[in-house]
């Protein structure tokens, strides 16, 4: 996983809601207007905590050993299948996929920034260096150094892929697909 | 002796009643022009008083609280209405009743999460919080008494006591005598358990599930449901006051 932080979000950690503090807040309410609301703080928490980290992907069985789904002072954590109906929530906002096996809802893309967002700011970086028209490889587009610097450098690989199937859609790329996912190549154009 | 039985007699008895009876009248009458006068002369004075005090009436909430008190010990209102010719004035109307829009606001928008119940230091908290910064400070008799003008909306918006903490209900709804008992078990620690209530009032099993599910159901407390050990009931209104 993409994880390693680029540009501007390095130091400060991410400062916790109160609700972190609340022991309650790590069961899911009985009450469902309660829950609603909860499950909606829960929604914004992990998408402001994802945003602050750059992450990308999460394994739910892995999320919940750590923050911000565990509070080990407390001792307290989500269960998975609680966080399961988050991520659920989340989907359905257009603000998380799914991805991996069907239906077994064990891995998900987070999209703190929406794949068309993305998109936009891949296409016009490549308008900007004059390099519509041109093929890159997606890994390049990610990792490289022309792109150091840029808010989606660093972005993992799943999401990018969004992102350029969301450009090839609106007819402004093609993609090509090599041995590997690694060396996919694109092209855009204007 | 004769007694003054006749025509003359009655004559004479029923005029010295008149004469007193406009005397008394005019007696009374001269004692309302006085007391006009004199209302006439406080209302004056006091309007000059909140004319030339006027921005410390607002800025300064302990001043505020005394003149209120004042105008309250000789029968005006004038902070209570809108329409009161002090309260357009002073402009002090249009203060509660923004105060009161703000507090609806923060009560509506915290309902889901805390049950219709919310602390009022963390209210004036809040308040204090959403205010521009060089807006008038708020203290608690503000809050008391933009409260008690939302009452014409019959919103059910009061302060209750539990114990030694005060909160702010704005759910309409008797709070159930059991609900007060339980979350007095709870103003020290935030929460509770079905044992602590069972040890305190020795209720029976029954009684003691049916309060905690009502509670549950009007979010008026939360569960805390750790795999290991038995469940807590913490009370949301009153966890968030440690953190201000």
């Amino acid at each position: 996983m993409a994880s390693t932080a680029t540009a501007g979000t390095a130091g400060e950690p991410f400062q916790l809601p109160e609700m972190y503090n609340f022991p309650p807040f790590f069961t899911r309410q009985p009450n469902e207007s309660t829950w609603k609301e909860q499950r909606q703080q829960w929604c914004d928490l992990v998408l402001a905590y994802y945003r602050h980290n750059r992450l990308y992907s999460m394994s739910l069985a892995e999320a919940v050993t750590e923050p911000p789904f565990a509070n080990r002072q407390l001792r307290r954590a989500l269960r998975v299948d609680v966080l399961r109906e988050i991520v659920d929530e989340l989907v359905k906002q257009g603000n998380a996929v799914w991805v991996g096996a069907k239906n077994t809802k064990d891995t998900c893309l987070v999209f703190w920034r929406k794949p068309e967002v993305w998109a936009t700011m891949i296409h016009q970086w490549a308008s900007e260096r004059g390099l519509l028209n041109a093929v890159l490889t997606v890994f390049e587009l990610a990792n490289g150094d022309d792109t150091a610097g840029q808010e989606f450098h660093g972005l993992d690989a799943a999401t990018l892929r969004r992102a350029l199937d969301v450009l090839q859609s609106q007819g402004k790329a093609q993609l090509f697909v090599g041995t590997s996912d690694e060396d996919l190549g694109v092209k855009l154009f204007a | 002796m004769r007694k003054a039985v006749g025509i003359g007699g009655l004559r004479r008895q029923e005029a010295e009643r008149r004469a007193l009876s406009q005397k008394g009248t005019e007696l009374a009458q001269r004692e309302i022009e006085k007391l006009r006068e004199q209302v006439a002369v406080m209302k004056s004075g006091l309007e000059d008083f909140v004319r030339v005090h006027h921005s410390e009436i607002r800025s300064d909430p302990v001043f505020r609280v005394q003149v209120q008190r004042m105008c309250q010990l000789i029968g005006v209102d004038p902070l209570a209405s809108r329409k009161g010719y002090m309260a357009e004035l002073l402009g002090v109307g249009d203060f509660y009743c923004e105060l009161g829009i703000q507090i609806i606001d923060i009560c509506v928008g915290t309902r889901s999460v805390n049950g219709g119940l919310i602390e009022l230091d963390e209210l004036r908290r809040r308040l204090i919080q959403r205010r521009l910064k060089g807006s008038e400070p708020i203290v608690e008799d503000d809050i008391r008494r933009a409260i008690s003008q939302l009452k014409p909306l019959k919103s059910g918006y009061r302060i209750i006591d539990f114990g030694n903490r005060k909160m702010v209900q704005s759910v309409a709804r008797e709070m159930n005598s059991d609900f007060s008992t339980v979350l007095t078990l709870a103003q020290y620690t935030n929460k509770f358990t079905k044992e602590d209530i069972c040890l305190a009032w020795n209720w029976d099993q029954d009684r003691i599930h049916a309060c905690v599910n009502d509670m549950l159901c009007l979010g008026i407390i939360w569960i805390d449901d750790p795999e290991y050990s038995e469940p807590e009931y913490w009370v949301p209104a009153f966890f968030h006051s440690n953190y201000s």
